[in-house]
């Protein structure tokens, strides 16, 4: 038995795939590429996958890590191959790896915003306001956790925020809170800020870009 | 795809991958590349319409053309749809998310009768008329096939073409006649004149009826050289039959998740409350090796971990032990589940069981359908109590501790007897359960009952038959459960306004266009899911169109009387369904076609050959 990380790239149509219907996805993905995965051997075997850091549903993402374990020696990049010529439009298998790092070794991960807004006048006043917000340190927002909901100072959660605009177009270039022990969901974070002005954006984006562990040290 | 304007709304509704489409194996072609783009519309949320055999068949089909393209539409959910009425974007097809009125054929599957007003609003959300008046040009044309076209009347204003019967052939014919008519820039009066003489196309505007003072059926008369019966379409060869091996994998999960394959169509058994057993006839088995072979090539394309073999009465088929004996082999080796829905109580060999135990173990599912012999003679069920208990024995003997068993209620000559027969049946099989001394050690075993109510349907020998009213019903259903005495024995039962309903538009006419173009414009839609029927708009709706949807429901028919469906041909003849409604009533049943031929008239559609007594005559 081997365990290999597989790290895909999430785009186009499939980002309004939820997780639930991913983890299907490429469960018979792997299934049409004739990689032979390791059954869980319990009563009502299913197949060893798993998502470490699930994507919310909407949001696209560059390289994404999914551990899986195969029952024969297959070269790394043989799985991505074979992964790829069956996968559909939108997911595309960017790295097949040993892994290195443990998923609660997760800290942070880098997302690109992109909002479009009406007008040049909007997203302007949406830039400076955003960016004053992040620099007073305080933006309180309800946050659903395991101990049901409450209130957070989301700042806390925030690390390198910068914001442009060009035209009618934001760009937020920001480092989150990410992994088991704390985390959060880029879209509370725009919903908040859009939220604090009232703002109606024809569009909001989401990309993450890059995980990483402590020290901004890329995870593997 | 889905059209720009929608996109900033896609992550305000609920599951938004139900309108992106983007799915493993959907097929997008440009519409300049084609002559015809259809689309094939399911008038429910995709979940449900992704599980549906016919879509996947119909789909692939016309993508194989080079020269036509479908795509899928399905019923918005309310909340998708109110963003779209209020932003103006009308209904669009999954694979290029063009508007569906720019579909030269609009086809919708009819599942169920409760679909109806979810056509008249996906209609409306295209952007289109309603009726079939009110849409002038030769394109978008709308049409209809599936069960419920067994009788489109109640649909005749809205539809331009049903196709009864088997749809393999007849689409194909009738996109090429259209890309003919098209091509030469024919009216649609024209188009639907010729379009009528196709064998299996049912042109509704080309047939006149009138009614009777008492508001029965006077008359049916064809026009512009029509056919005074439309035969049902009927493909002869399940082998050689156009069958896709790849499916639109969604990535939704879809009631039911898992590819299904054909083993037979039509059924041997002439159960005389299932339309249908009467309406697929005659009897057409794929061979084994075909079944498997497709079998294989759809899960290597899909990657579905699960099949199911699909049929009326999956036990009926005679290739099945050959079937499960080459297939469970591979199944198992690339854990493969193999599902066989609708098996019967009677004919559950042991091994069969004990092969279906090698995979993932699925709840049992019977349906005796009635609780005493007298009255499921009078349906034809034609199983006994000593085959229900020695199945379920063997059963719990292989280690099951649950069984789930249908039932019907308001069946014809029903009595109170019968109803406490179901709980006696139920609690047999209990007791079953603590005399099993193979039983699984230190479990409790649970009986479900699931309760329907008979909607009576044409072309079944019941079609005469009246209607309980939903209260007799409801009395029924609490008297059951008054005789449940254990709580191993569950009931679940359902509210039967809901089957009302479907009996009214089962067995209607024409006159009920309005009453259900009404009740949608009153905002009927979903009318199937409990929660949205509407019970106080649709009472509103016939009292407003002066109709008393009981005349269609409480009513015993003549026999002689003209039914508004008369001039549909399923086969199975009206002389034969009159027979056997006059044995049900003397409680006298009809041996299984395998047993003995009942002559029901089905086998013309097969050129005079019927697959059961071709075998035995040889």
């Amino acid at each position: 038995m081997n365990s290999v990380r597989i790290w895909y790239k999430k785009s186009g149509l499939v980002i309004y795939t939820s997780h639930l219907d991913m983890n299907r996805c490429f469960t018979r993905a792997v299934r049409r590429a004739d990689i032979p995965l390791w059954y869980t051997e319990g009563f009502n075997p299913h197949p060893y996958l798993n998502f470490l850091l699930p994507l919310p549903l909407g949001q696209s993402g560059e390289k994404e890590p999914i551990d899986i374990k195969i029952e024969e020696d297959i070269p790394l990049d043989e799985i991505g191959r074979r992964l790829n010529s069956v996968l559909p439009d939108g997911l595309e298998i960017v790295a097949v790896t040993s892994p290195v790092n443990k998923v609660n070794e997760i800290t942070e991960a880098r997302y690109i915003i992109d909002i479009e807004f009406a007008s040049g006048s909007e997203a302007e006043g949406f830039a400076s306001g955003a960016a004053a917000v992040i620099e007073s340190g305080v933006l309180n927002a309800e946050k659903r956790s395991k101990r049901g909901i409450q209130t957070v100072n989301l700042c806390e959660f925030t690390g390198d925020f910068s914001v442009s605009y060009a035209e009618n177009r934001v760009r937020i270039d920001t480092c989150l809170a990410t992994g088991t022990q704390r985390n959060l969901n880029a879209s509370l974070l725009v919903d908040s800020l859009l939220g604090e002005f009232g703002a109606q954006p024809e569009k909001v984006s989401i990309a993450r870009k890059e995980i990483y562990t402590a020290n901004k040290k890329i995870f593997e | 795809m889905y059209p720009k304007e929608i996109e900033k709304y896609l992550l305000k509704v609920q599951k938004p991958g139900r309108y992106v489409g983007g799915e493993l194996n959907s097929v997008v072609k440009d519409r300049g590349s084609v002559d015809i783009s259809y689309a094939f519309c399911f008038p429910d949320t995709y979940e449900i319409g992704m599980s549906h055999l016919g879509m996947k068949i119909l789909y692939s089909l016309v993508n194989a053309r080079d020269d036509a393209r479908c795509e899928r539409v399905f019923a918005p959910d309310t909340d998708m749809e109110e963003i779209m009425r209020r932003e103006k974007i009308p209904l669009w097809a999954l694979e290029s998310g063009e508007p569906v009125k720019d579909f030269d054929l609009i086809g919708f599957t009819l599942q169920y009768e409760l679909c109806y007003t979810n056509v008249l609003n996906m209609l409306d959300l295209a952007g289109l008329p309603v009726r079939s008046a009110d849409r002038e040009s030769l394109t978008p044309l709308v049409i209809a096939g599936g069960t419920c076209v067994c009788n489109a009347e109640p649909m005749a204003d809205f539809f331009d073409i049903t196709l009864p019967g088997d749809g393999e052939e007849v689409t194909n014919e009738l996109i090429d006649l259209l890309k003919e008519y098209k091509a030469k820039g024919a009216t649609k009066r024209e188009f639907l004149i010729a379009a009528a003489q196709i064998p299996g196309v049912y042109v509704p505007s080309l047939y006149e009826v009138e009614y009777n003072e008492d508001c029965t059926v006077k008359s049916v008369t064809p026009t512009c050289g029509a056919p005074g019966k439309v035969i049902k379409r009927n493909v002869a060869d399940l082998d050689t039959m156009f069958a896709p091996e790849s499916f639109v994998v969604p990535y939704l999960e879809s009631v039911f998740d898992r590819t299904t394959v054909e083993i037979f169509r039509g059924c041997i058994r002439g159960c005389r409350f299932c339309q249908a057993g009467f309406l697929s006839r005659p009897l057409r088995e794929k061979s084994p090796a075909e079944v498997e072979r497709q079998c294989r090539a759809i899960c290597e394309s899909s990657g579905y971990d699960e099949i199911s073999l699909c049929s009326l009465s999956t036990s009926d088929y005679r290739g099945l032990p050959e079937l499960l004996s080459s297939m469970l082999p591979w199944a198992d080796e690339n854990k493969i589940n193999v599902a066989l829905p609708s098996l019967r109580i009677d004919n559950f060999p042991k091994e069969l069981m004990d092969k279906l135990n090698t995979v993932r173990r699925s709840g049992l599912t019977f349906a005796p359908e009635a609780g005493t012999q007298r009255l499921r003679d009078v349906i034809n069920k034609n199983i006994y109590e000593k085959d229900i208990l020695s199945t379920v024995a063997q059963a719990f003997a292989g280690g099951w501790t649950a069984v789930k068993l249908y039932f019907m209620i308001g069946l014809p000559t029903e009595t109170k007897e019968d109803i406490e027969g179901i709980a006696n049946l139920a609690q047999a099989v209990v007791d079953e359960f603590y005399h099993c001394e193979n039983k699984p050690k230190g479990k409790s075993v649970s009986v479900n009952i699931s309760l329907a109510s008979l909607v009576p349907k044409p072309f079944t020998p019941f079609q005469w038959e009246a209607q309980d009213k939903p209260d007799v019903l409801i009395e029924k259903q609490d008297y059951l459960l008054s005789c449940i005495k254990t709580r191993k024995v569950q009931l679940s039962r359902h509210v039967p306004w809901t089957s009302f309903l479907e009996g009214v538009f089962a067995r209607g006419d024409r006159r009920l266009g309005k009453v259900i173009e009404t009740a949608w414009r009153k905002g009927c839609h979903f009318d199937s899911w409990e929660e949205h029927l509407d019970r106080e708009k649709w009472t509103a709706s016939f009292e407003e169109c002066g109709i008393d949807p009981f005349f269609y429901t409480a009513r015993e028919r003549d026999l002689e009387e003209i039914m508004p469906w008369d001039h549909m041909d399923y086969g199975v003849t009206k002389k034969f369904l009159q027979k056997e409604y006059l044995k049900a009533h003397k409680g006298e049943t009809t041996p299984s076609c395998r047993e003995k031929c009942s002559n029901c008239g089905a086998a013309r559609l097969n050129g005079g050959v019927c697959n059961e007594f071709r075998k035995d005559m040889v």
